[in-house]
């Protein structure tokens, strides 16, 4: 039997990170993140939209729209294959309300390159790298014929999708003593806002062998290398906005961590946390190795599957009473929406997520040049950064939704002080 | 390439330094020619405009428009009080529903349309009390007040500098129209032409407008001004 009998539930339910989105979107945050992969050949369209309908079969709960109940949101597989979206002047439009309801992710070709933008009710960074090899190998043995083993994070397109894939990990791995929410609020970088919903990118290329001699250096991870270089460049910002010490307030950037591997969980939907590094500029400058150390201190203490499982009790513990449960959906939108913009937003200064390095099977490898990550910005924090490493390149993508590039002035001026010279390129308008 | 003002390696397909907006250029090398990341820039279309408002507040005043009548029909059999009534309810309308009807909707038509509502309904009331001040009080100051916000609001929406003298001259337009107010008041209702309260607006509101024209004028007390009042 070529494709998969429907061995998969009609509908799910939002796995516990994923309730937050829907009910904390707005015009300026809608919560899609994009991952792409640049080919060597231009891309054939009518090839790709085979390879997605294929594609779709095997991981229905990532390829699904958002629909609401009464009490919760939950989602669906799509009923049919939505056209393949043209490709704007910058990644990450605003998915509406009406999109999601059809389809909670778009699928982009541009010249050579493939690229997926997920609502992120649906997965997280590394479900949807899954997605993408997924359908890129589709794409490629359909286009040339090759044979592509399910290895490297390719799965059997021919396998029905398994139960394991979409569990909801956080429900199994929530730990019996909740850690406490209490939080400071970070520095938060400003500037003027772009016009019409326009996103600048910025992509630093860098070779990732060097990255990571230099982090070895540093004796840190390379997240941590880069997470320390990003801290110290928000640093030097709020130096020249903040001369007084005792004014200035503390750098925090969002680290996702995959829990993947500390839970065993094989999970495509959202399983991940975050860590959150800080540095107290009030007690004075710090130099490059004290915020590496930081770093490092906080990854080593906070990383462990006992820690995780503190932190995904406070957040499974918020939706399990009864009270919470039958509260209409409305009400928890507002309650949760109000939340989220008077307190979330304010306890980082941006999120850097890094996917590591992307490998994929021997027989993708000639064809495809180049993966890039885009997180979006969120409504009231200007920049995020998405990394990843494919091949001897490191690509780190800095977005935001402000004129000055203020942040990746002072990064690029971090880089260069540690020996590091990236080649840029962006999306500027011309 | 390098950026020639902030040393930034730029990609082939860069025309400009992202971090800094120096132009790509060196005279040895050719232009960039790289394949850009993303297509060029396209101003997106004007976002369509939602009639939802509009629709749902036009039925809650026709609701209550009816319901006021209906009301003064059942227990009085004629149109009473609910005329009144229902006059400040389309005048209401016309202020503040109409103009949503529209995506983009012009000061110089709807302040007007406004006025004149305000001046028919004015009408209406002269003509059920007997009056008799509509047309030497009422249209005059209403016909006065209409044509003075509509040459301020049409002249912030469609200037692009120079709005503290806009704010200035109708401030001072304002202090002036006072007496006149006064004098057709008297006119209208006292017989006699003696002016006397509108000398404390007329003053306070030429000051006011003055100062705005000394800021418009002098660029020293405007930045002064906005060194102490800013939020």
């Amino acid at each position: 039997m070529p494709f998969p009998q429907k061995s998969h539930p009609r509908w799910l339910r939002l796995d516990n990170a994923a309730k937050i989105y829907p009910a904390a979107r707005n015009e300026k945050w809608s919560n899609v993140f994009r991952m792409s992969a640049t080919l060597r050949d231009e891309i054939d369209t009518a090839v790709l939209r085979r390879a997605w309908e294929v594609t779709i079969k095997r991981v229905p709960f990532l390829a699904a729209r958002l629909r609401k109940g009464v009490f919760w949101y939950y989602l669906e597989p799509v009923t049919e294959v939505p056209i393949i979206s043209e490709e704007r002047s910058c990644p990450l439009a605003p998915m509406s309300k009406k999109e999601t309801r059809r389809c909670a992710f778009r699928v982009i070709a541009y010249r050579r390159r493939i690229a997926i933008e997920l609502f992120h009710s649906l997965t997280d960074g590394s479900g949807a790298t899954i997605f993408l090899k997924t359908l890129t190998a589709e794409y490629l043995e359909q286009r040339y014929g090759v044979s592509i083993p399910a290895e490297a994070g390719v799965l059997d397109r021919r396998q029905s999708p398994v139960p394991v894939e979409w569990e909801d990990s956080f429900l199994k791995h929530a730990g019996t003593l909740a850690a406490t929410r209490k939080d400071r609020t970070a520095y938060r970088l400003h500037g003027t806002p772009e016009r019409s919903s326009f996103l600048r990118l910025t992509c630093f290329q860098l070779p990732a062998s060097a990255v990571v001699e230099k982090a070895h250096q540093y004796g840190v991870s390379v997240t941590a290398f880069l997470c320390a270089a990003i801290m110290q460049a928000a640093a030097r910002i709020q130096q020249d906005d903040t001369p007084e010490l005792h004014r200035r307030k503390p750098i925090k950037v969002l680290l996702p961590v995959n829990l993947r591997p500390l839970f065993g969980s094989t999970t495509l939907r959202n399983f991940a946390l975050y860590c959150k590094p800080e540095i107290l500029p009030a007690l004075g400058d710090y130099t490059f190795e004290e915020i590496c150390a930081v770093v490092k201190a906080k990854l080593d203490s906070e990383v462990t599957a006992k820690q995780m499982s503190m932190q995904i009790a406070v957040n499974v513990r918020d939706e399990r009473p009864l009270a919470i449960r039958v509260m209409p959906l409305f009400i928890k939108n507002m309650v949760m929406k109000a939340v989220y913009h008077s307190v979330g937003e304010k306890k980082a200064c941006l999120c850097l997520s890094n996917l590591g390095a992307v490998t994929l099977p021997a027989s993708m490898t000639p064809y495809v040049e180049r993966m890039d990550f885009v997180l979006g910005v969120q409504a009231t924090t200007p920049y995020n950064c998405g990394v990843l490493s494919f091949g001897d390149t490191l690509y780190l993508n800095m977005i935001r939704n402000i004129r000055e590039p203020i942040l990746e002035q002072q990064f690029h001026c971090v880089l260069q002080e540690l020996g590091l010279t990236p080649t840029v390129e962006s999306n500027e308008k011309e | 390439m390098y950026c020639a003002h902030c040393g930034v390696r730029l990609a082939d397909s860069e025309r400009h330094c992202p971090l800094c907006g120096t132009k790509a250029y060196h005279p040895d090398l050719p232009s960039p020619t790289g394949e850009r990341l993303y297509p060029p820039h396209r101003d997106p279309a004007p976002p369509s405009h939602s009639l939802g408002f509009a629709i749902v507040a036009t039925a809650v005043f026709v609701l209550a428009l009816v319901t006021v009548l209906a009301c003064d029909l059942r227990f009085y059999g004629s149109v009473t009080w609910s005329g009144y009534t229902a006059g400040a309810i389309l005048l209401a309308y016309v202020v503040f529903i109409l103009p949503t009807w529209f995506r983009a909707p012009h000061p110089s038509i709807f302040v007007p349309c406004s006025f004149g509502a305000a001046a028919c309904y004015l009408l209406y009331i002269d003509l059920a009390t007997h009056g008799h001040w509509f047309l030497s009080f009422a249209f005059p100051v209403v016909g006065g007040l209409g044509l003075l916000t509509t040459a301020f609001a049409t002249l912030l929406r469609y200037l692009k500098k120079g709005k503290l003298y806009v704010f200035g001259g109708t401030v001072a337009a304002l202090g002036a129209f006072m007496p006149l107010v006064e004098w057709l008041q008297h006119l209208t209702f006292a017989g006699s032409v003696a002016m006397g309260w509108s000398f404390y607006p007329l003053t306070a509101l030429l000051l006011g407008g003055g100062a705005l024209l000394f800021l418009a004028i002098c660029r020293p007390a405007r930045e002064y001004m906005a060194r102490k009042f800013f939020i």
